[in-house]
Protein backbone atom coordinates (compact mmCIF):
# COMPACT_ATOMS: atom_id res chain seq x y z
CA UNK A 1 0.00 0.00 0.00
CA UNK A 2 1.07 3.58 -0.49
CA UNK A 3 1.70 5.67 2.57
CA UNK A 4 1.37 9.37 3.29
CA UNK A 5 5.13 9.76 3.11
CA UNK A 6 5.51 8.50 -0.48
CA UNK A 7 6.55 11.42 -2.66
CA UNK A 8 4.84 12.32 -5.93
CA UNK A 9 6.72 13.41 -9.05
CA UNK A 10 5.63 16.49 -11.03
CA UNK A 11 3.92 14.09 -13.43
CA UNK A 12 1.70 12.35 -10.87
CA UNK A 13 -1.48 13.91 -12.30
CA UNK A 14 -0.47 12.92 -15.83
CA UNK A 15 -0.09 9.29 -14.71
CA UNK A 16 -3.50 9.35 -13.06
CA UNK A 17 -5.03 10.84 -16.21
CA UNK A 18 -3.56 7.95 -18.21
CA UNK A 19 -5.05 5.49 -15.73
CA UNK A 20 -1.64 4.18 -14.65
CA UNK A 21 -1.43 1.65 -11.88
CA UNK A 22 0.57 3.41 -9.15
CA UNK A 23 2.86 1.65 -6.66
CA UNK A 24 5.31 2.71 -3.96
CA UNK A 25 8.95 2.50 -5.08
CA UNK A 26 12.00 3.77 -3.22
CA UNK A 27 9.96 6.29 -1.22
CA UNK A 28 7.99 7.45 -4.26
CA UNK A 29 4.61 6.66 -5.70
CA UNK A 30 5.36 5.66 -9.28
CA UNK A 31 3.50 4.19 -12.29
CA UNK A 32 4.15 0.45 -12.62
CA UNK A 33 2.16 0.14 -15.84
CA UNK A 34 -0.27 1.97 -18.11
CA UNK A 35 -1.73 -0.39 -20.70
CA UNK A 36 0.28 -3.48 -19.85
CA UNK A 37 3.90 -4.41 -19.17
CA UNK A 38 4.35 -6.65 -22.23
CA UNK A 39 2.90 -4.08 -24.62
CA UNK A 40 5.04 -1.32 -23.13
CA UNK A 41 8.12 -3.54 -23.29
CA UNK A 42 7.70 -4.33 -27.01
CA UNK A 43 6.85 -0.70 -27.81
CA UNK A 44 10.17 0.40 -26.30
CA UNK A 45 12.20 -2.25 -28.17
CA UNK A 46 10.48 -1.58 -31.50
CA UNK A 47 9.46 2.09 -31.43
CA UNK A 48 9.76 4.34 -28.37
CA UNK A 49 8.85 4.36 -24.70
CA UNK A 50 8.58 7.34 -22.37
CA UNK A 51 9.42 6.86 -18.68
CA UNK A 52 8.99 9.25 -15.76
CA UNK A 53 12.25 8.79 -13.87
CA UNK A 54 11.96 11.95 -11.79
CA UNK A 55 12.58 9.94 -8.65
CA UNK A 56 16.25 9.58 -9.68
CA UNK A 57 18.65 11.77 -7.74
CA UNK A 58 21.02 14.44 -9.06
CA UNK A 59 24.14 15.73 -7.33
CA UNK A 60 26.41 18.60 -8.37
CA UNK A 61 30.12 18.51 -7.58
CA UNK A 62 32.14 21.70 -7.70
CA UNK A 63 35.40 23.04 -6.35
CA UNK A 64 39.15 22.97 -6.90
CA UNK A 65 39.43 19.26 -5.97
CA UNK A 66 36.38 17.97 -7.90
CA UNK A 67 38.37 15.51 -9.98
CA UNK A 68 40.55 14.30 -7.09
CA UNK A 69 37.47 13.85 -4.91
CA UNK A 70 35.55 11.82 -7.49
CA UNK A 71 38.56 9.68 -8.29
CA UNK A 72 38.78 8.89 -4.58
CA UNK A 73 35.14 7.74 -4.34
CA UNK A 74 34.88 5.69 -7.57
CA UNK A 75 37.21 3.00 -9.00
CA UNK A 76 37.26 4.59 -12.47
CA UNK A 77 39.79 7.02 -13.96
CA UNK A 78 38.06 10.30 -14.70
CA UNK A 79 40.93 12.49 -15.86
CA UNK A 80 40.25 11.54 -19.50
CA UNK A 81 36.53 12.31 -19.19
CA UNK A 82 36.03 15.29 -21.46
CA UNK A 83 33.46 18.07 -21.13
CA UNK A 84 30.04 16.66 -21.96
CA UNK A 85 31.13 13.03 -21.59
CA UNK A 86 29.55 10.56 -19.18
CA UNK A 87 30.84 7.40 -17.52
CA UNK A 88 29.13 4.57 -15.64
CA UNK A 89 30.68 4.28 -12.14
CA UNK A 90 30.18 2.59 -8.80
CA UNK A 91 30.30 4.11 -5.32
CA UNK A 92 32.13 1.63 -3.06
CA UNK A 93 32.27 1.75 0.71
CA UNK A 94 35.60 1.35 2.53
CA UNK A 95 35.33 -2.45 2.27
CA UNK A 96 34.63 -2.46 -1.47
CA UNK A 97 30.90 -3.20 -1.21
CA UNK A 98 28.63 -0.91 -3.20
CA UNK A 99 26.69 2.00 -1.76
CA UNK A 100 25.26 2.74 -5.21
CA UNK A 101 25.95 2.75 -8.92
CA UNK A 102 25.89 6.04 -10.77
CA UNK A 103 26.57 7.99 -13.93
CA UNK A 104 29.06 10.84 -13.71
CA UNK A 105 28.85 13.64 -16.32
CA UNK A 106 31.63 16.14 -16.88
CA UNK A 107 29.51 19.30 -16.69
CA UNK A 108 32.24 21.92 -17.07
CA UNK A 109 31.12 24.74 -19.39
CA UNK A 110 27.71 23.06 -19.70
CA UNK A 111 26.17 23.65 -16.28
CA UNK A 112 27.16 27.04 -14.93
CA UNK A 113 29.57 26.95 -12.01
CA UNK A 114 29.42 23.12 -11.79
CA UNK A 115 32.21 20.64 -12.48
CA UNK A 116 30.37 17.30 -12.45
CA UNK A 117 26.76 16.11 -12.47
CA UNK A 118 26.07 12.73 -10.88
CA UNK A 119 22.83 10.83 -11.40
CA UNK A 120 22.09 8.39 -8.57
CA UNK A 121 19.39 5.90 -7.62
CA UNK A 122 16.25 7.26 -5.93
CA UNK A 123 16.35 4.75 -3.10
CA UNK A 124 20.02 5.59 -2.38
CA UNK A 125 19.92 9.41 -2.24
CA UNK A 126 19.77 9.32 1.57
CA UNK A 127 22.84 7.07 1.67
CA UNK A 128 24.94 8.52 -1.15
CA UNK A 129 24.69 12.19 -0.22
CA UNK A 130 25.77 11.91 3.44
CA UNK A 131 28.55 9.52 2.41
CA UNK A 132 29.82 11.88 -0.28
CA UNK A 133 29.57 14.87 2.07
CA UNK A 134 31.64 13.05 4.66
CA UNK A 135 34.28 12.02 2.13
CA UNK A 136 34.31 15.56 0.74
CA UNK A 137 35.61 16.95 4.04
CA UNK A 138 39.11 15.87 3.06
CA UNK A 139 38.91 17.87 -0.19
CA UNK A 140 38.28 21.42 -1.38
CA UNK A 141 34.97 20.46 -2.95
CA UNK A 142 31.23 20.98 -2.54
CA UNK A 143 28.61 18.21 -2.82
CA UNK A 144 25.21 19.73 -3.63
CA UNK A 145 22.13 17.53 -3.58
CA UNK A 146 19.91 18.78 -6.43
CA UNK A 147 17.50 15.85 -6.34
CA UNK A 148 14.50 17.96 -5.35
CA UNK A 149 15.15 20.52 -8.08
CA UNK A 150 14.79 18.39 -11.20
CA UNK A 151 12.33 16.21 -13.05
CA UNK A 152 13.67 13.56 -15.39
CA UNK A 153 12.29 11.67 -18.36
CA UNK A 154 13.78 8.72 -20.22
CA UNK A 155 12.84 8.38 -23.89
CA UNK A 156 14.07 5.01 -25.10
CA UNK A 157 13.83 2.99 -28.29
CA UNK A 158 14.81 3.32 -31.96
CA UNK A 159 12.33 6.12 -32.72
CA UNK A 160 13.54 8.32 -29.85
CA UNK A 161 15.98 10.22 -32.06
CA UNK A 162 13.21 11.17 -34.49
CA UNK A 163 11.03 12.52 -31.69
CA UNK A 164 13.91 14.59 -30.29
CA UNK A 165 14.56 15.80 -33.84
CA UNK A 166 10.96 17.01 -34.16
CA UNK A 167 11.24 18.78 -30.82
CA UNK A 168 14.04 21.04 -31.99
CA UNK A 169 17.30 19.09 -31.71
CA UNK A 170 18.26 17.82 -35.17
CA UNK A 171 19.65 14.30 -35.42
CA UNK A 172 23.06 15.77 -36.33
CA UNK A 173 23.08 17.93 -33.20
CA UNK A 174 21.99 15.23 -30.79
CA UNK A 175 24.49 14.16 -28.15
CA UNK A 176 26.38 10.98 -28.97
CA UNK A 177 26.27 7.82 -26.86
CA UNK A 178 27.24 8.56 -23.23
CA UNK A 179 27.51 12.32 -23.69
CA UNK A 180 25.15 15.17 -22.82
CA UNK A 181 24.30 18.67 -23.97
CA UNK A 182 22.33 21.63 -22.72
CA UNK A 183 19.65 22.26 -25.36
CA UNK A 184 16.22 23.75 -25.91
CA UNK A 185 13.74 20.92 -26.32
CA UNK A 186 10.38 22.25 -27.49
CA UNK A 187 11.64 25.62 -26.15
CA UNK A 188 12.33 24.19 -22.68
CA UNK A 189 15.91 24.36 -21.38
CA UNK A 190 17.02 20.78 -20.61
CA UNK A 191 20.09 18.61 -20.16
CA UNK A 192 19.79 16.03 -22.92
CA UNK A 193 21.84 12.87 -22.31
CA UNK A 194 22.35 9.86 -24.62
CA UNK A 195 21.98 7.29 -21.87
CA UNK A 196 19.34 4.91 -20.57
CA UNK A 197 18.46 1.71 -18.80
CA UNK A 198 16.84 -0.42 -21.49
CA UNK A 199 19.65 -1.49 -23.84
CA UNK A 200 18.09 0.62 -26.60
CA UNK A 201 19.24 3.86 -28.15
CA UNK A 202 17.61 6.73 -26.33
CA UNK A 203 17.83 9.77 -24.14
CA UNK A 204 17.46 10.89 -20.59
CA UNK A 205 16.19 14.43 -20.16
CA UNK A 206 16.78 16.46 -16.98
CA UNK A 207 14.95 19.76 -16.41
CA UNK A 208 13.16 22.00 -13.94
CA UNK A 209 9.81 20.72 -12.66
CA UNK A 210 7.81 23.46 -14.39
CA UNK A 211 8.48 21.93 -17.82
CA UNK A 212 7.47 18.40 -16.84
CA UNK A 213 3.87 18.26 -18.09
CA UNK A 214 4.64 20.19 -21.25
CA UNK A 215 7.50 17.88 -22.28
CA UNK A 216 5.65 14.72 -21.22
CA UNK A 217 2.57 15.58 -23.28
CA UNK A 218 4.56 16.86 -26.25
CA UNK A 219 6.53 13.61 -26.51
CA UNK A 220 3.37 11.51 -26.17
CA UNK A 221 1.71 13.60 -28.92
CA UNK A 222 3.95 11.67 -31.36
CA UNK A 223 2.08 8.45 -30.57
CA UNK A 224 0.68 8.05 -34.07
CA UNK A 225 3.74 9.23 -35.95
CA UNK A 226 6.41 7.40 -33.92
CA UNK A 227 4.36 4.92 -31.88
CA UNK A 228 5.64 6.25 -28.55
CA UNK A 229 3.84 5.01 -25.42
CA UNK A 230 4.20 5.79 -21.70
CA UNK A 231 6.08 3.00 -19.91
CA UNK A 232 5.99 2.11 -16.22
CA UNK A 233 8.43 0.53 -13.80
CA UNK A 234 7.22 -2.97 -14.70
CA UNK A 235 8.57 -2.84 -18.26
CA UNK A 236 11.56 -0.80 -17.09
CA UNK A 237 12.50 -3.85 -15.03
CA UNK A 238 12.05 -6.43 -17.83
CA UNK A 239 13.89 -4.17 -20.31
CA UNK A 240 16.91 -3.63 -18.05
CA UNK A 241 16.97 -7.31 -17.11
CA UNK A 242 17.09 -8.38 -20.78
CA UNK A 243 19.86 -5.84 -21.33
CA UNK A 244 21.82 -7.41 -18.45
CA UNK A 245 21.84 -4.20 -16.40
CA UNK A 246 21.96 -4.47 -12.59
CA UNK A 247 19.49 -2.85 -10.19
CA UNK A 248 20.67 -1.57 -6.83
CA UNK A 249 19.25 -3.59 -3.93
CA UNK A 250 19.01 -6.66 -6.17
CA UNK A 251 22.29 -7.28 -8.00
CA UNK A 252 24.23 -4.61 -6.10
CA UNK A 253 24.56 -4.16 -2.35
CA UNK A 254 26.91 -3.09 0.43
CA UNK A 255 28.40 -6.60 0.86
CA UNK A 256 29.22 -7.24 -2.77
CA UNK A 257 32.09 -5.77 -4.79
CA UNK A 258 31.82 -4.67 -8.44
CA UNK A 259 33.75 -7.79 -9.51
CA UNK A 260 31.39 -10.02 -7.56
CA UNK A 261 28.43 -8.25 -9.17
CA UNK A 262 29.94 -9.03 -12.61
CA UNK A 263 30.88 -5.41 -13.26
CA UNK A 264 34.57 -6.23 -13.69
CA UNK A 265 34.47 -4.84 -17.23
CA UNK A 266 34.03 -1.34 -15.78
CA UNK A 267 36.94 -1.58 -13.34
CA UNK A 268 40.28 -0.28 -14.66
CA UNK A 269 43.31 -2.53 -14.13
CA UNK A 270 45.50 0.45 -13.61
CA UNK A 271 44.78 3.28 -11.25
CA UNK A 272 47.61 4.78 -9.25
CA UNK A 273 45.50 6.90 -6.94
CA UNK A 274 43.91 5.38 -3.88
CA UNK A 275 40.13 4.99 -3.81
CA UNK A 276 37.59 3.55 -1.40
CA UNK A 277 37.69 -0.25 -1.41
CA UNK A 278 40.70 -0.29 -3.73
CA UNK A 279 42.52 -3.14 -2.01
CA UNK A 280 39.71 -5.66 -2.52
CA UNK A 281 38.33 -4.30 -5.79
CA UNK A 282 41.67 -4.07 -7.58
CA UNK A 283 42.89 -7.30 -5.94
CA UNK A 284 39.87 -9.12 -7.38
CA UNK A 285 40.28 -7.41 -10.74
CA UNK A 286 43.88 -8.63 -10.95
CA UNK A 287 42.88 -12.15 -9.77
CA UNK A 288 45.03 -11.72 -6.65
CA UNK A 289 42.09 -11.96 -4.26
CA UNK A 290 39.40 -14.62 -4.85
CA UNK A 291 35.76 -13.67 -5.31
CA UNK A 292 33.54 -14.59 -2.34
CA UNK A 293 30.44 -14.80 -4.52
CA UNK A 294 29.48 -13.96 -8.06
CA UNK A 295 26.48 -12.79 -9.98
CA UNK A 296 25.34 -14.91 -12.92
CA UNK A 297 22.69 -14.51 -15.55
CA UNK A 298 20.50 -17.56 -16.10
CA UNK A 299 17.71 -18.83 -18.32
CA UNK A 300 15.04 -21.20 -16.96
CA UNK A 301 14.68 -24.48 -18.82
CA UNK A 302 11.41 -25.25 -17.11
CA UNK A 303 8.42 -22.94 -17.47
CA UNK A 304 8.46 -21.68 -13.89
CA UNK A 305 9.52 -18.08 -13.26
CA UNK A 306 12.36 -17.42 -10.81
CA UNK A 307 11.74 -14.41 -8.56
CA UNK A 308 13.86 -12.25 -6.30
CA UNK A 309 14.76 -14.21 -3.15
CA UNK A 310 14.21 -17.74 -4.49
CA UNK A 311 16.95 -20.22 -3.54
CA UNK A 312 19.48 -21.46 -6.09
CA UNK A 313 20.89 -24.99 -5.97
CA UNK A 314 23.80 -26.65 -7.73
CA UNK A 315 23.89 -30.46 -7.66
CA UNK A 316 21.01 -30.39 -5.15
CA UNK A 317 22.95 -28.25 -2.66
CA UNK A 318 21.97 -24.71 -1.80
CA UNK A 319 24.40 -22.37 -3.52
CA UNK A 320 22.83 -18.94 -3.68
CA UNK A 321 19.84 -16.77 -4.27
CA UNK A 322 17.92 -15.22 -7.17
CA UNK A 323 18.39 -11.44 -7.22
CA UNK A 324 15.97 -10.64 -10.08
CA UNK A 325 13.80 -12.78 -12.29
CA UNK A 326 11.04 -12.27 -14.82
CA UNK A 327 9.65 -13.52 -18.09
CA UNK A 328 11.55 -12.00 -21.01
CA UNK A 329 8.98 -10.65 -23.47
CA UNK A 330 11.61 -10.48 -26.24
CA UNK A 331 12.93 -14.04 -25.81
CA UNK A 332 9.74 -15.71 -24.66
CA UNK A 333 11.82 -17.41 -21.93
CA UNK A 334 12.12 -16.82 -18.22
CA UNK A 335 15.37 -15.13 -17.27
CA UNK A 336 17.09 -13.81 -14.20
CA UNK A 337 20.20 -13.02 -12.20
CA UNK A 338 21.45 -15.02 -9.23
CA UNK A 339 24.22 -14.54 -6.68
CA UNK A 340 26.17 -17.78 -6.15
CA UNK A 341 28.09 -18.05 -2.86
CA UNK A 342 31.49 -19.68 -3.43
CA UNK A 343 32.24 -20.44 0.23
CA UNK A 344 30.74 -23.93 0.41
CA UNK A 345 31.20 -25.03 -3.19
CA UNK A 346 33.87 -27.57 -4.30
CA UNK A 347 36.96 -25.80 -5.66
CA UNK A 348 36.73 -27.34 -9.14
CA UNK A 349 33.19 -25.98 -9.48
CA UNK A 350 34.31 -22.53 -8.32
CA UNK A 351 37.12 -22.64 -10.88
CA UNK A 352 34.64 -23.54 -13.60
CA UNK A 353 32.24 -20.77 -12.55
CA UNK A 354 35.09 -18.26 -12.53
CA UNK A 355 36.06 -19.19 -16.08
CA UNK A 356 33.97 -17.06 -18.41
CA UNK A 357 34.60 -19.47 -21.29
CA UNK A 358 33.40 -22.48 -19.34
CA UNK A 359 30.65 -21.24 -17.05
CA UNK A 360 28.01 -20.60 -19.72
CA UNK A 361 25.55 -23.49 -19.76
CA UNK A 362 26.33 -24.67 -16.23
CA UNK A 363 23.26 -26.39 -14.83
CA UNK A 364 21.65 -24.79 -11.78
CA UNK A 365 18.31 -25.34 -10.12
CA UNK A 366 15.86 -22.83 -8.72
CA UNK A 367 13.51 -23.59 -5.84
CA UNK A 368 10.03 -22.49 -6.86
CA UNK A 369 7.25 -23.24 -4.38
CA UNK A 370 9.25 -26.02 -2.70
CA UNK A 371 10.26 -27.78 -5.91
CA UNK A 372 13.51 -27.57 -7.85
CA UNK A 373 13.38 -26.52 -11.50
CA UNK A 374 16.20 -26.48 -14.05
CA UNK A 375 18.02 -23.44 -15.33
CA UNK A 376 21.35 -22.79 -17.02
CA UNK A 377 23.88 -20.03 -16.59
CA UNK A 378 23.66 -17.73 -19.60
CA UNK A 379 25.58 -14.93 -21.21
CA UNK A 380 24.58 -11.37 -20.49
CA UNK A 381 23.07 -9.37 -22.02
CA UNK A 382 20.16 -11.68 -22.82
CA UNK A 383 19.15 -9.37 -25.66
CA UNK A 384 21.68 -7.57 -27.85
CA UNK A 385 22.07 -3.89 -27.04
CA UNK A 386 21.00 -1.42 -29.69
CA UNK A 387 23.00 1.63 -28.74
CA UNK A 388 23.76 4.18 -31.45
CA UNK A 389 27.52 4.54 -31.19
CA UNK B 1 -17.02 -8.52 -20.74
CA UNK B 2 -20.09 -10.59 -20.02
CA UNK B 3 -20.77 -11.23 -16.35
CA UNK B 4 -22.66 -14.52 -16.08
CA UNK B 5 -25.87 -14.58 -14.03
CA UNK B 6 -25.65 -16.23 -10.65
CA UNK B 7 -21.93 -15.71 -10.22
CA UNK B 8 -20.61 -15.47 -6.63
CA UNK B 9 -17.30 -14.00 -5.56
CA UNK B 10 -14.94 -14.58 -2.64
CA UNK B 11 -13.09 -11.87 -0.78
CA UNK B 12 -9.87 -13.42 -2.10
CA UNK B 13 -11.10 -12.63 -5.66
CA UNK B 14 -12.22 -16.00 -7.00
CA UNK B 15 -15.58 -16.37 -8.73
CA UNK B 16 -17.78 -19.50 -8.64
CA UNK B 17 -20.68 -20.50 -10.85
CA UNK B 18 -22.82 -23.48 -9.97
CA UNK B 19 -24.52 -25.37 -12.80
CA UNK B 20 -26.18 -28.77 -12.33
CA UNK B 21 -24.12 -29.68 -9.27
CA UNK B 22 -20.79 -28.72 -10.85
CA UNK B 23 -19.01 -25.52 -9.84
CA UNK B 24 -16.69 -23.58 -12.16
CA UNK B 25 -14.02 -21.49 -10.44
CA UNK B 26 -12.13 -18.55 -11.92
CA UNK B 27 -10.51 -15.24 -11.05
CA UNK B 28 -12.56 -12.05 -10.91
CA UNK B 29 -12.09 -9.35 -13.53
CA UNK B 30 -10.90 -7.02 -10.75
CA UNK B 31 -8.18 -9.46 -9.68
CA UNK B 32 -7.08 -10.01 -13.28
CA UNK B 33 -6.93 -6.26 -13.83
CA UNK B 34 -4.72 -5.92 -10.75
CA UNK B 35 -2.39 -8.72 -11.88
CA UNK B 36 -1.79 -7.33 -15.37
CA UNK B 37 -0.34 -9.54 -18.11
CA UNK B 38 -0.67 -13.17 -16.99
CA UNK B 39 2.18 -15.33 -18.25
CA UNK B 40 1.98 -18.59 -16.34
CA UNK B 41 -0.45 -20.68 -14.33
CA UNK B 42 0.07 -23.84 -12.31
CA UNK B 43 -3.11 -25.89 -12.03
CA UNK B 44 -3.81 -28.90 -9.79
CA UNK B 45 -4.56 -32.36 -11.14
CA UNK B 46 -8.09 -33.54 -11.74
CA UNK B 47 -9.11 -35.95 -9.00
CA UNK B 48 -7.39 -34.02 -6.20
CA UNK B 49 -9.47 -32.58 -3.38
CA UNK B 50 -9.06 -29.27 -1.58
CA UNK B 51 -10.67 -27.64 1.40
CA UNK B 52 -12.18 -24.19 1.30
CA UNK B 53 -9.45 -21.50 1.64
CA UNK B 54 -6.64 -23.89 0.65
CA UNK B 55 -4.23 -22.77 -2.10
CA UNK B 56 -5.02 -24.77 -5.25
CA UNK B 57 -3.14 -22.81 -7.92
CA UNK B 58 -0.44 -20.22 -8.49
CA UNK B 59 -0.73 -17.59 -11.16
CA UNK B 60 2.12 -15.42 -12.39
CA UNK B 61 1.97 -12.04 -14.02
CA UNK B 62 5.09 -10.39 -15.42
CA UNK B 63 5.61 -8.74 -12.03
CA UNK B 64 4.79 -11.36 -9.42
CA UNK B 65 3.40 -14.74 -8.41
CA UNK B 66 0.02 -14.89 -6.64
CA UNK B 67 -1.77 -17.75 -4.94
CA UNK B 68 -5.34 -18.70 -5.71
CA UNK B 69 -7.56 -20.05 -2.94
CA UNK B 70 -10.40 -22.58 -3.07
CA UNK B 71 -13.65 -20.65 -2.54
CA UNK B 72 -15.43 -23.93 -1.67
CA UNK B 73 -14.42 -27.44 -0.60
CA UNK B 74 -14.57 -30.25 -3.10
CA UNK B 75 -13.00 -32.55 -5.67
CA UNK B 76 -11.51 -31.17 -8.85
CA UNK B 77 -13.19 -32.92 -11.76
CA UNK B 78 -11.74 -30.89 -14.64
CA UNK B 79 -8.87 -28.47 -15.24
CA UNK B 80 -8.83 -25.88 -18.03
CA UNK B 81 -5.79 -27.28 -19.88
CA UNK B 82 -6.02 -24.56 -22.52
CA UNK B 83 -4.76 -22.03 -19.98
CA UNK B 84 -1.45 -23.84 -19.51
CA UNK B 85 -0.27 -22.84 -22.98
CA UNK B 86 -2.42 -19.70 -23.28
CA UNK B 87 -2.63 -18.09 -19.84
CA UNK B 88 -3.36 -14.75 -21.54
CA UNK B 89 -6.92 -16.01 -22.14
CA UNK B 90 -7.52 -15.05 -18.51
CA UNK B 91 -6.68 -11.43 -19.38
CA UNK B 92 -8.96 -11.56 -22.41
CA UNK B 93 -12.06 -12.60 -20.46
CA UNK B 94 -11.84 -13.42 -16.78
CA UNK B 95 -15.31 -14.98 -16.68
CA UNK B 96 -15.04 -17.33 -19.65
CA UNK B 97 -11.54 -18.45 -18.58
CA UNK B 98 -12.56 -20.85 -15.82
CA UNK B 99 -9.61 -22.51 -14.08
CA UNK B 100 -11.15 -25.62 -12.57
CA UNK B 101 -14.50 -27.43 -12.26
CA UNK B 102 -15.30 -28.76 -8.82
CA UNK B 103 -17.67 -31.36 -7.45
CA UNK B 104 -18.58 -29.49 -4.27
CA UNK B 105 -18.71 -31.08 -0.86
CA UNK B 106 -21.41 -28.78 0.51
CA UNK B 107 -22.05 -25.88 -1.84
CA UNK B 108 -25.04 -24.69 0.21
CA UNK B 109 -22.90 -24.13 3.28
CA UNK B 110 -19.66 -22.97 1.55
CA UNK B 111 -21.42 -20.42 -0.63
CA UNK B 112 -22.86 -18.58 2.36
CA UNK B 113 -19.70 -16.55 2.84
CA UNK B 114 -19.55 -15.57 -0.86
CA UNK B 115 -20.78 -12.28 -2.29
CA UNK B 116 -23.03 -11.44 -5.22
CA UNK B 117 -20.98 -9.79 -7.98
CA UNK B 118 -22.35 -6.27 -7.38
CA UNK B 119 -21.65 -6.48 -3.64
CA UNK B 120 -18.16 -7.80 -4.37
CA UNK B 121 -17.50 -4.88 -6.71
CA UNK B 122 -18.62 -2.43 -3.99
CA UNK B 123 -16.28 -4.15 -1.57
CA UNK B 124 -13.14 -3.92 -3.72
CA UNK B 125 -13.68 -0.42 -5.07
Amino acid sequence: MTTMTDKKTSLYDEHIKLNAKMVPFGGWIMPVQYEGIIKEHHATRNFAGLFDVSHMGEVYIKGKDSLEFLEYIVPQNLSQLKEGQAIYCQLPNKEGGLIDDLIIYNAKNIIEDVDYLIVINASRIDFDVPFMEKEAQKFDVKVINKSDDFSMLALQGPNSQYIIDKMGVNIDNQPEFFTFKKVLLDDCPVFLTRTGYTGEDGFEIIFEHKYASKLWNKILSYKDEFMVVPVGLGARDTLRLEAGLPLYGHELNENTTPLESSLGFFIPKEKEKDYNGKKLILGQKLNQIPLRRKLFAFIMEDRQIARNGYEVYIDNKKAGIVTSGAPSPTLGKNIGFCMIEFENLPSDLVAKLNNIKENIGTKIQIMVRNKLYNARIAKKPFVKKNYKK
Amino acid sequence: MNIPDGILCSKTHEWVLEEDGCVSVGLTDWAVEQLGDIVFIELPEAGSTFNKDEVFSTIESVKAASEIYMPISGEIVEVNEQLINSPELINDDAFSAWLIKVKPQDFQQDSQGLLEYDDYKDEVQ
